[in-house]
């Protein structure tokens, strides 16, 4: 049941997030848009490029909501709501977004194309980039919490959220979660406008369609981490848990869209330099600070 | 009677060898690459079916990350633009064949001729193992950990000294 019902709500996020990033686009609000966008991928010849990796062109798009999917899996929508609440969560979380760089790399140089290939080697520059950064804050939300239980980490945050007390690794995570799902400013390997699409250049039709929902949940489940381990997951006056929950992913899911939407797309080059040489030490000190203030104040 | 658990782990561990027989039997180095890597996340899945959870969680995270990024080196360094050309995965081959086959022969004689003494029937509980890890971690194992720790920080940094001087030939030049 739980599994269920996180699945729907998930696909309702994925949804509006969809129409939000249509509105942004476009600068006209519409709530059947992503529907008949939908349908229309639906309809579409889903042409298969001459010579491909059949199975990697294949496995691609799956892989990546399958991976989308079961990050959601350890994250407690409400107390008792989860699907599994593994004593490893936090790292599960690791583990399973580690698999995203995977995906992407066989929709890259699955279909044997030129834009493709670029888009999918370039993503793993971006993870070389970006991985330190989702693991490094993940350790120190875990140290508060002294668990990778996820529903611990939501009561360790009874007295005040992560976002006050470890405001550093909020900003790293948050930045590193865009990056996770290739949001503009780090929308390297999709780039529109340079590479006509990367990764999801050769795909149409139906697996586009797949390809496409499979990112939008990434981009619902990685707020749903970022509320779990920062906004305090279910708490809050007055409404239920689930619905605060609910309105928490959204504000995280439209902040990282709007922020997308103002800034211009990052330089590879310039993205690894960032995190290597400031993000790291930044994600040190924070693991330090945090480390203190567990002794001093939990 | 067979049960449910062995039934797991006896499906893993031939995904195992399977995708690990599949990396010599493409002739791509992409290919090659995921297959290792699905041959290790199987190897992470065969140890959750052993209800080792940390060591299973671990493994699948840590295989995704660097069989990717030694997929993306080994494009770098092979001269092949993007990975697509075709190359023999294999060498010398009869060397490579008797190696395997006395490295598969001494492991399966140490598996079956030491004693290990008494098996554990029951598995500690995860959150269990995971204290009893940090514990190991930072009391008798430390040194251990801490050697090899800066042993690689050394090698990372021994490394990129010695690319530096190249770099600043080729901006010269």
């Amino acid at each position: 049941m739980n599994t269920l019902v996180i699945v729907l709500s998930l696909l309702a996020g994925a949804y509006l997030v969809a129409v939000l990033e249509a509105w942004l686009a476009t600068g006209r609000f519409r709530l059947a848009a992503p529907a008949w966008a939908a349908v229309a991928l639906l309809g579409r010849e889903s042409i298969v490029p001459r010579t491909p990796d059949r199975i990697f062109f294949e496995t691609a798009p799956v892989l990546l909501l399958v991976v989308a999917l079961l990050v959601s899996a350890v994250l407690p929508l409400s107390p008792g709501l989860i699907i599994a609440d593994m004593t490893t969560g936090a790292l599960f979380v690791n583990a399973v977004l580690a698999y995203v760089p995977v995906a992407l790399l066989m929709a890259g140089w699955g279909p044997n194309g030129g834009y493709a290939l670029v888009g999918g080697w370039r993503f793993l520059g971006q993870t070389i980039a970006y991985s330190m950064l989702i693991v490094m804050p993940i350790t120190a939300v875990a140290m508060r919490a002294e668990s990778l239980l996820t529903t611990a980490v939501v009561t360790s945050q009874g007295a005040v959220w992560n976002i006050v007390y470890q405001p550093l690794g909020f900003v790293l995570f948050f930045t590193a979660a865009m990056a996770v799902s290739f949001l503009p400013p780090f929308d390297l390997p999709t780039a529109g406008g340079e590479l006509a699409g990367g990764v999801e250049a050769e795909y149409t039709g139906v697996r586009l369609g797949v390809f496409r929902l499979g990112r939008m949940v990434l981009v619902v489940s990685l707020a749903a981490v970022t509320t779990v381990f920062y906004l305090g997951g279910w708490m809050g006056p007055v409404l239920p848990p689930w619905a605060w929950s609910a309105i928490k992913i959204l504000a995280v899911s439209s902040t990282m869209l709007l922020t997308g939407h103002y800034l211009p797309r990052i330089r590879e080059a310039h993205l690894l330099a960032w995190c290597w040489k400031l993000g790291i030490p930044l994600a040190l000190l924070n693991i330090f600070i945090v480390g203190v203030m567990v002794l001093i104040w939990p | 009677m067979i049960s449910l658990q062995t039934v797991f782990i006896a499906f893993f561990g031939i995904a195992t060898i399977g995708f690990g027989i599949l990396v010599f039997r493409t002739s791509s180095m992409v290919r090659s690459a995921l297959a290792l890597l699905f041959s290790q996340t199987a190897l992470g899945a065969m140890f959750l079916a052993m209800q080792a959870e940390f060591l299973g969680v671990l493994q699948i995270m840590m295989m995704a990350t660097e069989m990717s990024i030694m997929a993306i080196f080994m494009v770098m360094f092979m001269m092949d633009p993007g990975g697509l050309g075709a190359m023999e995965m294999s060498h010398q081959k009869r060397l490579s064949i008797l190696a395997g086959v006395v490295g598969a022969l001494a492991t399966a004689g140490i598996a079956l001729f030491t004693p290990w003494g008494v098996v554990v029937n029951v598995a500690p509980p995860a959150a269990e193992q995971i204290r009893a890890l940090g514990t190991e971690l930072l009391g008798r194992s430390m040194l251990i950990f801490e050697t090899a720790g800066v042993t690689i920080l050394t090698a990372m940094i021994a490394a990129t000294a010695v690319a530096l001087p190249a770099l600043q030939r080729k901006r010269n030049a």
